[in-house]
């Protein structure tokens, strides 16, 4: 009888804790590590030192969050990291799909997302298709055709193989039978540089990046990787408006805590960070940097997880990349 | 004359006593962050950047320049005087400015490098002036061909620096081409070589590998060769703490090479300030009339790639400021930092905000006369370091080298690192096989493969693609030329003698 009932009970449970935040018991008395996989100035340490930034000048903690970079390996030294601080309550870690992405492809990174403690996804990131302003290509399809009548002459440029660019490009492929190549440079300034140049005809690039080139009569934008359009290009349709049905992939980012971490610590930063996003400086920086501020919890946090690993896994197998778990 | 008015008010906007003092500040930041191994301009300006979020972008990212210029200058320090490069950029800077050291000229090579820095780092900043739109569109001429012909430009250097053995130095060359391929490969996003460690997914940092060879091998020759416990030559009175006049008129040719190779390259968003410095040497030695002296201490070999990692600077700016685009991590973190305070980095910064374009510019002219300023009478301070007795001196290089090490990412793999890297060093040294083809494979390699990859991509498989620009024909074609010249001087040589014998 008892056996039956437990499940219920900690069901109910569950939504007591996560109906009564403020109730959380723990509460922080020395400096809070906050772990970035990037190093000084790469955007994920950026997004990072802003949130602390926040937290420090609306005193939302009674403690420091200290940013730590621990980059090498993709994500692999700060998943490493946060492994050997396994039930800490004080090491936090700022991931992306970076993060579910390497462990599918490496053998050597054996520290998977889900074995770190969900606490919240903060925003996911749109991303714009540009030209160049006097390209041919008026709009999505337009590539595409030319793709098909040259199989493999046209060129985006982009990051690794992993990255989101690749997978969209694999997406498009896979439903149109286009077929085009992907040229991966490993800073952003040498992709825009290859566009620039006339190196390659088109990529897909956060929109803080091209903003300006778009504006400086550089750029045109073609198309958005996004649910919905973004307020700053009301006038460029989504993919899946320009006429492709593919499913969106969406660049997240959020928090999680080291390894095991108690339910009361989970509970105390979810309400951190969801305090952090809602307030006035949090909501510009989101605007300034045309990011989709959606605050997901971490009770729905784990099952998108899940969710998200098995169909980034299915795009991986599609695009012929060894996945190893 | 839009530049010059331009230029007046830039110097308006970085006279006012507030920039003058931020500029200083850099400036001053810069040297002590370039003097300390493992600590870069980048970290340091990702520290700084909360501290400037209530700064005016002008005096802000005149700081911030003036770290990153700052940090070039004061890398050759540590270069000279105890053969730990401080920046990636001073690794050559190691081999003639290490060798003058030990000749007791220590003096003399801390004053080269703060001249041609000084020389240098202002004809880049003129060039930035008077060039920067013409000069950002030829870099972006520059495709993956050309980046592929620019690193195989930069290999065919081994030529120069490998001694007497072009075996050797090629075999050292081979072994720093396949370190620099440990870790994650871009193209495929799998592990190569990373033996199941998963510290080496990210590859092994540069600081890292040439301390190790460089430094760390140095000591332990030296304590192996019995270096008989004998303090290092440091003569007494300033005439021989500054160089003298034969030094610097040697320095001629070597100031104007390091200028002008390194804000061309410096131009190119992908090819980063170290390749800049081992070309300008190369260039240096080629033209030598006495390149047999090079890596015995010659003035020129500190003073051309010193030039050109100053001068790299400047051109590495145009990308930034004209077209929004950043060479590297250095300049990603100012360009992060102008959108922070609000400035729209981008082809329309220079229109838009002229006061920190202008202001930016002018800062860099008086920031280089700081720069000088402080760090010339520092040599007479810093050449007292060899002063020391060996078994000081010894275990400061090696505690300077293991901070450096960890500091890079905080981890103690990275001291295992270093200590394995020593001995491979020290292995080496002992073989006679030379350590700088090492340090030139892992530099440009990584770089070389990408190129190679994306313009195999771009063509499908085609090779062509490589001759087919007149730029990457033309530097693919002096490579192959600089790699044959030792052969035909060899057949020459045969040639004359089997004449002489036969007469």
């Amino acid at each position: 009888m008892i056996i039956r009932l437990s499940p219920a009970l900690a069901a109910l449970a569950l939504v007591a804790a996560s109906a009564f935040p403020a109730h959380a018991q723990f509460k922080p008395t020395k400096q809070i590590e906050f772990v970035v996989h990037g190093g000084p100035g790469s955007g994920n340490d950026v997004f990072a030192r802003q949130l602390s930034t926040i937290i420090d000048q609306e005193k939302l903690a009674p403690v420091r969050v200290q940013v730590v970079n621990k980059p090498g390996g993709g994500a692999t030294t700060a998943a490493n990291y946060m492994a050997s601080k396994k039930g800490d309550p004080y090491t936090i870690a700022c991931f992306t799909n970076i993060w579910l992405l390497n462990p599918l492809v490496q053998k050597a990174a054996v520290n998977r997302l889900q074995d770190m403690s969900p606490i919240a996804r903060l925003v996911v990131e749109p991303a714009l298709v540009v030209v160049l302003a006097d390209s041919p290509f008026k709009t999505l399809a337009q590539f595409i055709d030319a793709a098909k009548a040259n199989p493999g002459k046209l060129k985006w440029s982009g990051g690794s193989i992993l990255s989101r660019e690749n997978t969209v490009r694999q997406l498009l492929m896979q439903k149109t039978g286009a077929r085009w190549q992907f040229i991966s440079f490993p800073s952003g300034g040498e992709r825009l540089a290859a566009l620039l140049g006339g190196h390659v005809e088109m990529m897909i690039v956060d929109p803080s990046e091209a903003v300006e080139q778009i504006r400086g009569g550089k750029f045109r934008a073609i198309a958005q990787v996004s649910e919905h359009r973004l307020p700053g290009f009301p006038d460029v349709p989504t993919i899946k408006e320009a006429g492709f049905d593919i499913p969106n992939v969406p660049q997240m980012r959020g928090i999680v805590g080291a390894p095991g971490m108690s339910p009361e610590a989970v509970a105390y930063y979810e309400d951190l960070f969801f305090k952090v996003s809602q307030t006035p400086a949090w909501k510009k920086f989101l605007t300034d940097s045309h990011l989709d501020g959606e605050f997901v919890r971490s009770a729905q946090l784990k099952p998108f997880l899940i969710n998200f690993e098995g169909t980034l896994r299915e795009i991986l197998k599609g695009t012929g990349a060894k996945v190893v778990r | 004359m839009d530049v010059l008015n331009g230029l007046l008010h830039g110097f308006a906007v970085a006279l006012q006593p507030t920039n003058l003092f931020w500029c200083f500040v850099g400036c001053f930041l810069g040297t002590v962050v370039g003097i300390l191994p493992g600590l870069g301009p980048a970290a340091t300006i990702a520290l700084l950047l909360p501290l400037t979020f209530k700064m005016d972008p002008a005096g802000g990212i005149i700081m911030l320049a003036g770290i990153y210029y700052g940090a070039k200058y004061g890398g050759s320090t540590t270069s000279i005087l105890l053969n730990i490069p401080g920046e990636s950029s001073s690794v050559v800077t190691c081999i003639d400015g290490h060798a003058m050291a030990k000749n007791g000229r220590a003096g003399p090579a801390l004053g080269i490098a703060a001249i041609a820095s000084f020389v240098a780092g202002t004809f880049g900043i003129l060039a930035l002036t008077l060039l920067a739109p013409p000069v950002a569109s030829f870099a972006l001429q520059f495709s993956s061909p050309e980046y592929f012909a620019l690193m195989c430009l930069g290999l065919a250097l081994v030529v120069l620096l490998s001694g007497p053995s072009l075996i050797k130095g090629l075999m050292s060359l081979f072994l720093g081409l396949w370190l620099t391929s440990i870790g994650t490969d871009l193209f495929s996003a799998q592990a190569r070589f990373v033996f199941g460690q998963s510290e080496l997914l990210g590859g092994m940092d540069f600081v890292v590998v040439a301390i190790g060879v460089f430094a760390i091998a140095e000591v332990l020759a030296s304590i192996d060769g019995g270096e008989k416990a004998r303090m290092l030559p440091v003569p007494k009175g300033v005439r021989n703490l500054l160089p003298s006049w034969e030094e610097l008129k040697a320095c001629r040719f070597a100031f104007i090479n390091g200028s002008v190779t390194g804000f061309i390259i410096g131009v190119l968003p992908g090819a980063g300030s170290a390749i800049s410095s081992f070309i300008a040497y190369g260039i240096e030695k080629a033209f030598s009339k006495h390149p047999e002296k090079f890596g015995h201490g010659v003035p020129e070999g500190v003073a051309a790639p010193e030039g050109a990692n100053n001068s790299d600077s400047g051109g590495a700016l145009v990308p930034l400021l004209t077209l929004g685009i950043p060479g590297g991590g250095t300049t990603a973190i100012m360009l992060s930092a102008l959108v922070l305070w609000g400035v729209r980095p981008g082809p329309l910064l220079m229109t838009e905000s002229p006061d920190v374009f202008w202001g930016l510019v002018a800062s860099m002219y008086i920031g280089n006369v700081v720069l000088l300023i402080l760090n010339l009478p520092m040599v007479p301070v810093f050449a007292q370091i060899l002063r020391m007795p060996v078994h000081v001196l010894f275990p400061v290089i090696l505690g300077i080298s293991l901070v450096g090490a960890y500091g890079v990412g905080g981890r103690l793999f990275d001291v295992g690192l270093l200590v394995g890297f020593g001995l491979l060093g020290y292995t080496m040294v002992k073989l006679k096989y030379p350590t700088a083809p090492l340090i030139l494979g892992f530099v440009l390699g990584d770089a070389m493969e990408r190129a190679l990859r994306q313009s195999l991509t771009m063509s499908q498989g085609d090779l062509g693609i490589l001759v087919r620009g007149w730029i990457s024909a033309t530097m693919l074609a002096c490579a192959v030329l600089i790699l044959l010249l030792p052969l035909l001087g060899r057949f020459n040589k045969a040639r004359v003698q089997a004449i002489a014998e036969g007469g």
